[in-house]
């Protein structure tokens, strides 16, 4: 169920990138931007990674700059990290991959990365992506120049399309794109988003402990509740739900929600509906 | 060896000539080159949001994604629409008086433009038509600040002013090729493509002696104060009062 309106919520912002630029050659201009930084009819959103690269880079804290990441932040401490979830174009692209990968068999293929490397620990992957966030940002703040904005997926990813619909043609960060895909296709799933990405590293620092989130509501959360550890295998972010439902990692996607066969696992959100409801 | 060193880091520091480039500007209201490359998101939607298509995205570089208008495809039309929209601050965004932009200022070549070959130089269209003198001023009639960038002197050929803000709109339409009569060159630039690396040094060190409170009253002048005190020594408008050292003839004989 949620998987199905994710994928609706996904298709309509891919449709979405195109569709602005075009909108903009016709002068309707009620959205413009890219996905490093939108105006939907005058309320001005940025990428909060984006923002705190600018920050830093230029040394200095506006009032520009502040408005323009609060939007997103508070919609982060309402929702946790729907943005990667529900919305972002990248992770899109990534399901696609994932998808492309049990079609042609590549799941068969020799793993380089296994279930015991360390990067497919929660812990370890969490902390990959903020010493990237934190050193990207140190070398922005030592070079004056917002260089993780160089590898913003989803941000390279509409503005691509916007060059597409504008001039017929991509630039050279495409490449960046297709690389990653390769990479996610062959090696290991969801890598950019799970072990890099700036954008969902300073998201999921402002989750908050009483915004949307999965719980388990089965008894011990130490082991799996049932033999084929369904949770685990679904989920997009390489976590075990029954355990660390809460991790910073979570995408909030609903996946092992709809694929737990016990009804253990539950969303859970500004208190409206208590936990024990659902039993 | 650590003198050589130094030397690098001061060469690296003040950065290579892809700073600038006459004809490459960036777009009304934009800060500083160095504060500029800081704030910008590269968001493009400046580029988005421009009804002219003006503005372009820079290529392959350290400047990737970033918004610059090339003047000789097409010029900005100055209708501030990009400034209001610049989500950090990289473009002004209290800016919206297109006589208040400093993108550059433009330069006519008078070797190449045909009014200036026209009248100073009395060159006629020949018929290999390599050179043509014209009474052109085509830079004139598509300025946007017509009559205070760009005017006529002796209501003949044209001349650019300090009013000029750098739009490239002139550039665009220059009727001369393969090079245009009429360049801009973006602000800050001073021409340093052309000069070398102990010009920029010596450029560095004019910039340090800036600083008008670390010169004391009783040293010698330097850096700015200095061409201040330079460009006051000025002789137009006052016309020197001294005495004929003779007598005035109240006729002259033999004329009359």
């Amino acid at each position: 169920m949620y998987t199905r309106y994710r994928r609706i919520v996904q298709s309509v912002v891919m449709a979405l990138i195109f569709a602005v630029p075009v909108l903009n050659i016709y002068e309707i201009y009620a959205v413009t931007g890219t996905l490093y930084a939108l105006n939907f009819g005058g309320l001005g959103v940025a990428d909060p990674a984006v923002i705190l690269q600018a920050i830093f880079a230029a040394g200095e804290l506006t009032v520009p700059l502040l408005s323009a990441a609060l939007f997103p932040l508070l919609v982060a401490v309402l929702f946790g990290r729907i943005w990667c979830g529900w919305f972002c174009p990248f992770l899109f692209l990534a399901e696609g991959a994932d998808w492309l990968r049990n079609k042609i068999g590549a799941k068969r293929w020799p793993r380089i990365f296994g279930r015991g490397v360390w990067v497919q620990n929660p812990l370890a992957a969490n902390a990959t992506r903020y010493a990237f966030l934190l050193g990207g940002t140190a070398l922005a703040g030592a070079i004056a120049i917002p260089v993780l904005n160089y590898v913003n997926a989803p941000g390279i990813l509409s503005t691509e399309a916007m060059i597409f619909v504008k001039e017929r043609t991509v630039s050279i960060e495409f490449g960046l794109i297709v690389i990653l895909f390769v990479l996610q296709l062959t090696i290991l799933p969801k890598m950019w988003c799970r072990l890099f990405c700036p954008t969902g590293a300073v998201i999921s620092l402002f989750r908050s402990p009483f915004g949307l989130r999965v719980i388990s509501l089965a008894r011990q959360t130490t082991s799996p509740c049932c033999r084929e550890n369904t949770c685990t295998s679904v989920c997009p972010m390489g976590l075990a739900p029954f355990r660390d439902a809460g991790n910073l990692l979570c995408v909030n996607c609903g996946k092992c929600i709809e694929a737990c066969p016990l009804g253990n696992l539950a969303f859970q959100g500004f208190e409206i509906r208590p936990a024990s409801a659902k039993r | 060896m650590i003198k050589l060193l130094k030397d690098v880091i001061e060469y690296l520091r003040l950065g290579t000539s892809d700073d600038y480039k006459v004809n490459r500007t960036r777009p009304p209201g934009a800060v500083d080159e160095k504060r500029f490359m800081a704030l910008c998101i590269r968001c493009n939607r400046c580029l988005e949001v421009c009804p002219y298509h003006s503005i372009v995205r820079a290529g392959f570089g350290g400047k990737i994604g970033t918004p610059y208008i090339f003047s000789e495809s097409k010029g900005c039309y100055l209708c501030m629409a990009c400034c209001q929209l610049c989500p950090t601050g990289a473009l002004d965004r209290t800016l919206n008086n297109p006589e208040q932009v400093k993108m550059g200022k433009a330069k006519i070549d008078p070797k190449i433009c045909y009014s200036h070959l026209f009248l100073e130089h009395d060159v006629v269209p020949d018929e290999s038509l390599t050179k043509i003198g014209a009474l052109c001023n085509t830079c004139y009639n598509v300025c946007p600040l017509k009559d205070a960038a760009i005017v006529l002197k002796d209501n003949l050929y044209p001349v650019v002013t300090d009013a000029c803000v750098g739009c490239g709109v002139c550039v665009e339409r220059c009727p001369t090729s393969p090079i245009r009569a009429i360049h801009v060159i973006p602000t800050g630039m001073g021409r340093i493509d052309e000069a070398g690396f102990y010009f920029r040094k010596a450029k560095s060190h004019f910039e340090k002696s800036r600083s008008s409170a670390s010169q004391q009253p009783g040293q010698p002048l330097s850096g700015e104060r200095l061409l201040d005190e330079k460009f006051k020594i000025d002789s137009s408008g006052k016309q020197p009062t001294f005495e004929f050292p003779y007598e005035k003839p109240s006729s002259l004989e033999g004329w009359e």
